[in-house]
C-alpha cells in the first residue's frame, strides 16, 4: 500500500508538468533551433556544484549523464606514507553514483540517481526565473530518496536554487531546502525528523575551462555528524566536466546531505564526471 | 496559475509521501510497542513477544514471591518502584532518571553495561530485548519518563 502511494506520488510527481495547460492540447513544438538553452553557459558549466544543483538550464527532451565517486578512506588516516601507498584512497572502498537527467519541457529537467549503496532518488528541477530578465536565477526542486533500491525508507525534499552568476567568471548559489523524514528512525522515538538546510555555493572561474567549486549545508532539524562541505576543481572539456573534489562525507543525494557529513576531522577524496548529450 | 498548479501539485505529491517509518519495524516482535509507560507496561513487563522473551512479572512480583532486586514490575506498582527509585542491589543507580536514558539503570541492566549488579536482564536471556525494544524504553525515559 505505501510502494503504492509513493509509485501514485512520483507519477503524480513526473506527470504534473507536462500534462497540464497547453501542453495537453497541443502536440509538442519540435526544440528551436537556436534553443538558447543549448549555448554554452561559462560561469554555470554544470547541473551540479558537487553536490548541490545549479540552476543550469537542460534544453527540451536533451539529457545529461553524470558519475559521481567517494573514496571511503579518510585522507588523514595514517601518514602521508600510508595514504600514497593506498594512492590517496584508491585502493580502498568507494560510494559511486550513477544519474541520469532530461529536460521533459523548456526550464524542467528531471532525473534519477543511484548510489552504491542502494538508494535512488529522483528529482525534478523547474526554472522559474533566470538572470538575464530577473537579476538571479531561481529554481524549484523537488527530490526523493529511497533507500534499498527505494523500497523502504523514503526522504522527499522540496527547495529552491538561488543562483547570481558573477558575468562569465562563475556563479554563487544559495539553496533553502526542506527535507522530510531524513531520519531513519520513527517518528515516534526521535526529537527531529525533517532537516532543514541552507546550500550555499560557489563556482569560480580561475582559467577559461578550469573552475574552482565549494558548497556547504548548515542545517538545523535533525543534524547528526557535521555538516557537509565540500571543495573541489573542475575542467570542462567539451560536453564534459572533470571533477576532483574534497568531501567531510559521501552524500550525494539531497537525502544523503542533509544527513551530513561524518566528522569534521576526516576528509575524503573523490570525483565526479558528467556529460552532456547535447551541442 | 499554471506554475501554482504546479508548485501545487509537487508539495502535495511531495508531502503525501513524506512516509515516516514504522515504529512497528523497529520493535519487531512487539510490533504494538510505544514510548508510553502503559505500552511498555503491558508489552514489556507484562507479557512475553514471538522470540519467547521472558516477561519481567516471571521474577519482578509480589504475588507468592519477594520481588526479585526488590523491584516489583506489576501493574499499579511499577511506576513508582522505578522512577527517581534507588536501586537495591546498587544504591548508588537510579533506575529510572527522567530524561537521562543513558544514566538509567533500567537501561544498563537491559543492555547489559559494565558495572551493572548481577546480570543482564532479562534473567534468563537470550533472548534479551531487540534494540528497538530498548531504544522505545530509552525514549520513553527521554522524553521525561510520564505515567502516561
Amino acid at each position: 500500500m505505501r510502494l503504492m502511494r509513493v509509485l501514485l506520488a512520483c507519477t503524480m510527481l513526473l506527470a504534473a508538468w507536462p500534462c497540464t495547460g497547453s501542453a495537453q492540447t497541443k502536440p509538442a513544438a519540435p526544440a528551436p533551433a537556436d534553443d538558447p538553452d543549448k549555448d554554452p553557459n561559462a560561469s554555470q558549466p554544470d547541473f551540479t556544484l558537487i553536490g548541490l544543483p545549479t540552476t543550469l538550464r537542460l534544453p527540451r527532451f536533451s539529457s545529461a549523464f553524470r558519475v559521481t565517486h567517494r573514496f571511503l578512506r579518510p585522507l588523514g588516516a595514517g601518514d602521508f606514507g600510508d595514504l600514497t601507498s593506498d594512492f590517496f584512497g584508491l585502493d580502498s572502498g568507494a560510494q559511486i553514483g550513477l544519474e541520469y537527467r532530461f529536460g521533459l519541457m523548456r526550464g524542467l529537467q528531471v532525473g534519477i540517481h543511484r548510489t552504491s549503496n542502494k538508494t535512488i532518488e529522483f528529482f525534478g528541477q523547474y526554472s522559474l526565473l533566470q538572470q538575464k530578465e530577473h537579476g538571479f536565477g531561481l529554481d524549484v526542486l523537488a527530490a526523493i530518496d529511497g533507500t534499498n533500491n527505494f523500497k523502504d525508507s523514503y526522504t522527499p525534499s522540496l527547495g529552491v536554487v538561488v543562483s547570481r552568476e558573477l558575468g562569465s567568471h562563475g556563479a554563487v548559489y544559495l539553496e533553502p531546502i526542506w527535507v522530510n523524514n531524513s531520519n531513519p528512525l520513527p517518528s515516534e522515538v526521535v526529537d527531529d525528523n525533517d532537516t532543514f538546510v541552507i546550500g550555499v555555493g560557489a563556482r569560480l572561474r580561475i582559467r577559461p575551462t578550469v573552475y574552482v567549486v565549494g558548497e556547504i549545508l548548515p542545517r538545523v532539524g535533525y543534524d547528526p555528524g557535521v555538516n557537509h562541505a565540500s571543495f573541489g576543481i573542475e575542467k570542462r572539456a567539451g560536453g564534459h566536466v572533470f571533477q576532483l573534489n574534497f568531501s567531510n562525507g559521501f552524500g550525494t543525494t539531497m537525502g544523503q546531505l542533509a544527513r551530513g557529513g561524518t566528522n569534521s576531522d576526516d576528509w575524503y577524496m573523490g570525483f565526479n564526471i558528467s556529460r552532456k548529450f547535447f551541442r | 496559475m499554471r506554475l501554482l498548479n504546479r508548485v501545487l501539485v509537487v508539495l502535495a505529491a511531495t508531502l503525501m509521501i513524506g512516509c515516516d517509518e514504522k515504529l512497528s519495524d523497529l520493535t519487531g516482535p512487539t510490533p504494538n510497542l510505544e514510548p508510553t509507560f502503559s505500552s511498555i507496561q503491558h508489552d514489556i513487563f507484562e507479557t512475553s513477544d514471538s522470540s519467547g522473551r521472558t516477561p519481567c512479572v516471571q521474577c519482578h512480583t509480589a504475588v507468592g514471591r519477594v520481588p526479585s532486586g526488590g523491584l516489583n514490575l506489576t501493574a499499579g506498582n511499577s511506576y513508582a518502584a522505578l522512577v527517581n527509585v534507588a536501586s537495591l542491589l546498587k544504591p548508588s543507580a537510579t533506575r529510572v532518571v527522567p530524561g537521562n536514558p543513558e544514566g538509567s539503570y533500567l537501561i544498563q541492566k537491559l543492555e547489559g553495561a559494565a558495572g551493572i549488579a548481577g546480570r543482564r536482564m532479562p534473567f534468563n536471556g537470550p533472548p534479551y530485548l531487540t534494540d528497538g525494544q530498548i531504544l522505545v524504553i530509552k525514549r520513553w525515559i527521554e522524553i521525561g519518563a510520564p505515567n502516561n
